[in-house]
């Protein structure tokens, strides 16, 4: 495959930002350093504050939406830009400084050796350590609920669906393009990949707390997120749809698929 | 009017002057251009059926006493309460179609505005990339 060639993998970072002209440096510069040929895309989704001119200094790619869009929003413009440039792997990394950039090729590999079509970085996969940020106990508990649902309606074995830390291969890419969650994303779109015939695997990655700022889910929005999650699995579209969403996405050149079909029924 | 004495004749004037009001109102709006011919309809259809029971009660009565309503004034809330949720759900789902479309054109234009911003920076008439 196209893909796997090592060296000539083309990856994008997609970098969703909202108001985090402070954290944005950190990350760009943490990124580089991991993966030095990593094309950069920042998306602005509608900041108010200096965030796309701190972008524009760092010369990365600017996506700027120019009304706030949200996570799913930002993310899949992301993975439009991947779609239209050709790109056989987008790595999702926080813009507030949450995900460590080492992690990166860990995340890649999987997807490069053929192995898998997407690849979640988890807290929890792997030898347990009391290091890295892993979140409150309660927050801990709804993540395995999402975990076992995810398993039950998809396949998909993901002990951390909510992390945003992962990578896509061509053929997700393409699926995401077409159809992503438009909010809390995280658990909802791993069922689009797994539906849409896209190996899923995950592996182990530390995370800190976030340098600045506030996370944007507090302990309120937890039940409604969770509620949201599970409705969007009970929920999830029927083969036409997704056919339909898939076709959209088919209209770009898929050289370079990673996918492979039995991921999940 | 064909009230046959089922309701008084100055509540079946009201009624009927109401909905013309009410009529006038959605065709002005069509005429405005600030309601669609095509989601008008609904309406137009709508007031009419309202005006028809109106002016022969006993079309309600009738309806009413087949479907088994004790009182005909029920059948009457019961029909408008589905009929405006229907409505409701109707424009939730326009709304939900209008944002996913909202945020295809938003992330476009991000990505015009994008490709744009590296031509200019290649020919090198823009601002600095």
């Amino acid at each position: 495959m196209a893909c796997c060639n090592g060296n000539s993998v083309r990856i994008l970072a997609i970098i969703p930002a909202f108001n985090e002209e402070r954290s944005l440096p950190a990350v760009v510069a943490g990124l580089r350093r991991a993966a030095p040929a990593l094309d950069l895309c920042v998306v602005d989704d509608g900041s108010t504050d200096r965030t796309a001119e701190v972008a524009r200094g760092l010369g990365v790619t600017l996506l700027r939406n120019p009304v706030n869009l949200g996570i799913g929003g930002a993310v899949q413009a992301g993975y439009l830009w991947a779609r239209d440039h050709g790109h056989d792997v987008a790595v999702q990394v926080d813009g507030d400084g949450q995900h460590d950039a080492s992690f990166l090729p860990a995340l890649v590999e999987p997807i490069a050796a053929g192995r898998a079509g997407l690849v979640v970085g988890s807290r929890f996969a792997g030898v347990p350590t009391a290091e890295g940020f892993r979140s409150t106990r309660l927050r801990r508990a709804g993540i395995r609920y999402l975990s076992w649902l995810l398993r039950l309606r998809c396949g998909a074995r993901v002990t951390d669906p909510t992390s945003g830390f992962r990578a896509a291969g061509r053929a997700a890419i393409l699926l995401f393009a077409g159809s992503y969650p438009p909010d809390y994303p995280e658990p909802e779109s791993i069922a689009v990949a797994a539906r849409g015939g896209v190996v899923v695997a995950e592996v182990p990655v530390m995370m800190t707390e976030r340098l600045h700022g506030a996370s944007s889910i507090n302990a309120w929005r937890t039940f409604y997120y969770l509620v949201k999650v599970s409705l969007a699995l009970l929920l999830l579209p029927t083969r036409r749809a997704a056919r339909q969403a898939g076709g959209a996405a088919s209209t770009a050149p898929a050289a370079g698929a990673t996918a492979r079909p039995g991921g999940g029924a | 009017m064909i009230g046959h004495g089922l309701i008084p004749i100055e509540l079946q004037v009201v009624s009927v002057a109401v909905l013309a009001l009410f009529l006038l109102w959605v065709l002005q709006l069509v005429r405005t251009q600030r309601l669609s011919l095509r989601d008008s309809l609904v309406w137009v259809v709508s007031t009419a059926l309202a005006a028809v029971l109106a002016l022969f009660p006993g079309l309600l009565v009738w309806l009413s006493r087949a479907l088994g309503f004790q009182v005909p004034s029920n059948a009457l809330f019961g029909a408008a309460v589905l009929y405006l949720a229907v409505n409701v759900l109707v424009n939730t789902v326009t709304g939900s179609q209008s944002a996913a479309r909202l945020r295809r054109v938003t992330q476009e234009c991000a990505l015009l505005r994008a490709e744009m911003e590296a031509l200019k920076a290649k020919r090198g008439d823009g601002p600095p990339p």
